[in-house]
């Protein structure tokens, strides 16, 4: 597979600026995942309206472009949603929200956050 | 030299289009066709179970087989042939030596040395036998050239440890370490010393007799030979103290419903139908190292280093890790980019048929030493080009622009 469309610049521009990124004082909760392949780590953090709404979230770390771009990508999809529709998200989806195939041999990158996530949902 | 890469049937192949530049030797090497056809042989003509046939053919595959072990007695020149035993490769061999000699000699409270640059099978193996039999395991640091620490390695040795754990060459930093001074240095403090020797197997000629180590382990896949083989050397009067890890068939005397006794050396550590073709590919892997010869070996590779080394030095953004200089090293080079992360640089050069590592190495503690998590690893070996480098050197630097507009 040709896979050199991950590094197009709408996906290197969300690495260099991702959105979300940061760490929040008080979240509802959060989880710490780890790439055990390089050792890069992403906390991924949410913060929950009374009714289980995100009301903000939060991603730090150290990652490669792509596990960058896809937890910026993730966490701005995030916002807003239900915990019954985050817990609707398919892997499949977290593909498509980058737009690109990413081959085998990156999807721990690709799904670093999404695994964060699942961790958070208890799923 | 000048053809050698003809004898390597998978270099003419492309990846992604491209030229295949295969730079990930210190991972696995390529096996040239010498010893896929002794494979092939083997297995069309002479598949057999060794050390327990009366039939011509299995008593000729246990020659072969037992011809191997005397070929690799000789080429790192162990006292008996029985002191070589073959395993799975070198990852077994490290595990059965902390787990057998820790049994056979180690009680709670004995300090065992591992060093910062050991891979993963040297650290995680001790560290699993100490939390179990409650030994204190300490670590020897490097300095930043990346080579073992000689003077924080003899002020650990006056904590009296038992074991002491050495890497011959970091597959990481390429360095070489000073191993035969660091067993003597050990000797005299009291510690039996095992020599991790994946890495320089291939590259440096091996003596076990004159490094004086207690223990040394190595892989065949890493030195052009078969994966799922490899070699765990151990002095005679050692591993006839030390219990068998697996048990089974081959390894035992006599097995009644009582009581079981086991075989001499070398079957003591050898259960079961050993990796029979693999051994055989193992010996015709040695004889092609053999046929070049080291010191053919490491002039190319010198060549190769000192060129690799400049070529690096051109790129700003490139930052080595350990040592800058083309002494005492190997051609394997780990190094991190600026603004760019290793799976990335490793996706990119990969697309261009470039073949790297990227990611920690199995060597997690090295890393931390040097406040990184990841690197991307170029690891040479005598069938790479000056050519292949170059490609390289301009695929980084493409990459970085890229990366950093």
């Amino acid at each position: 597979m040709d896979n050199s469309d991950i590094y197009r610049e709408e996906i290197l521009s969300q690495y260099r600026n991702p959105q979300n990124f940061g760490v929040m004082k008080r979240p509802s909760r959060e989880s710490y995942k780890v790439n055990p392949l390089c050792g890069d780590g992403i906390r991924l953090q949410i913060l929950l309206t009374p009714k289980g709404v995100v009301k903000k979230v939060r991603f730090s770390g150290t990652g490669c472009a792509i596990s960058i771009a896809a937890a910026s990508l993730l966490t701005s999809w995030m916002e807003g949603k239900s915990l019954a529709q985050l817990k609707r998200l398919k892997p499949e989806s977290v593909q498509k929200l980058l737009g690109v195939e990413v081959g085998p041999a990156r999807h721990k990158c690709l799904f670093l956050s999404f695994e964060a996530l699942r961790d958070i949902l208890g799923v | 030299m000048q053809n050698i890469r003809a004898q390597f049937p998978i270099l003419k192949r492309k990846v992604n289009g491209k030229p295949l530049a295969y730079f990930d030797n210190a991972a696995t090497t390529q096996k040239p066709v010498s010893v896929i056809d002794a494979l092939t042989r083997f297995y069309r003509e002479a598949n057999a179970p060794v050390h327990r046939s009366v039939y011509s053919l299995g008593v000729e595959a246990t020659e072969r087989y037992e011809e191997v072990r005397t070929e690799v007695q000789k080429f790192i020149n162990a006292k008996h042939a029985e002191e070589i035993i073959f395993t799975g490769g070198a990852t077994e061999s490290l595990n059965i030596v902390a787990s057998s000699f820790s049994e056979a000699f180690l009680k709670a409270g004995d300090t065992v040395l591992v060093g910062d640059s050991d891979h993963h099978a040297v650290i995680v193996p001790w560290q699993a036998v100490a939390e179990k039999k409650k030994l204190k395991l300490t670590f020897i640091p490097v300095a930043d050239n990346g080579v073992i620490d000689l003077a924080a390695y003899k002020t650990l040795l006056k904590t009296k440890p038992k074991f002491v754990a050495l890497t011959y060459i970091s597959n990481v930093l390429g360095v070489i370490n000073p191993v035969k001074e660091m067993t003597a240095l050990a000797h005299k403090a009291g510690a039996a010393v095992m020599i991790d020797a994946a890495q320089s197997v291939a590259h440096t000629p091996i003596d076990v007799q004159k490094l004086n180590c207690d223990f040394l382990a190595f892989s065949g896949h890493k030195m052009y030979g078969p994966t799922g083989v490899g070699v765990l050397y151990g002095k005679k009067e050692l591993l006839e103290r030390m219990p068998p890890r697996t048990f089974g068939g081959n390894m035992i005397a006599e097995v009644t419903r009582e009581k079981t006794t086991y075989a001499p050396l070398p079957a003591k550590f050898e259960a079961g139908t050993p990796p029979i073709a693999e051994v055989i590919g193992l010996g015709e892997a040695i004889r092609f190292i053999q046929k070049i010869g080291f010191k053919a070996i490491q002039k190319t590779e010198g060549e190769l280093t000192a060129y690799a080394l400049k070529s690096f030095a051109k790129i700003p953004e490139l930052s080595l890790l350990g040592s800058k200089n083309a002494q005492n090293r190997i051609p394997v080079f780990s190094f991190i980019m600026c603004g760019v992360h290793p799976h990335d640089i490793a996706t990119l050069l990969d697309r261009e048929g470039i073949s790297v590592r990227a990611g920690h190495h199995c060597a997690e503690v090295l890393h931390r030493r040097f406040s990184i998590t990841a690197s991307v690893r170029a690891s040479l070996t005598f069938y790479n080009t000056k050519a292949e480098i170059d490609r390289l050197r301009e695929a980084l630097i493409r990459t970085v622009k890229k990366f950093n507009g």
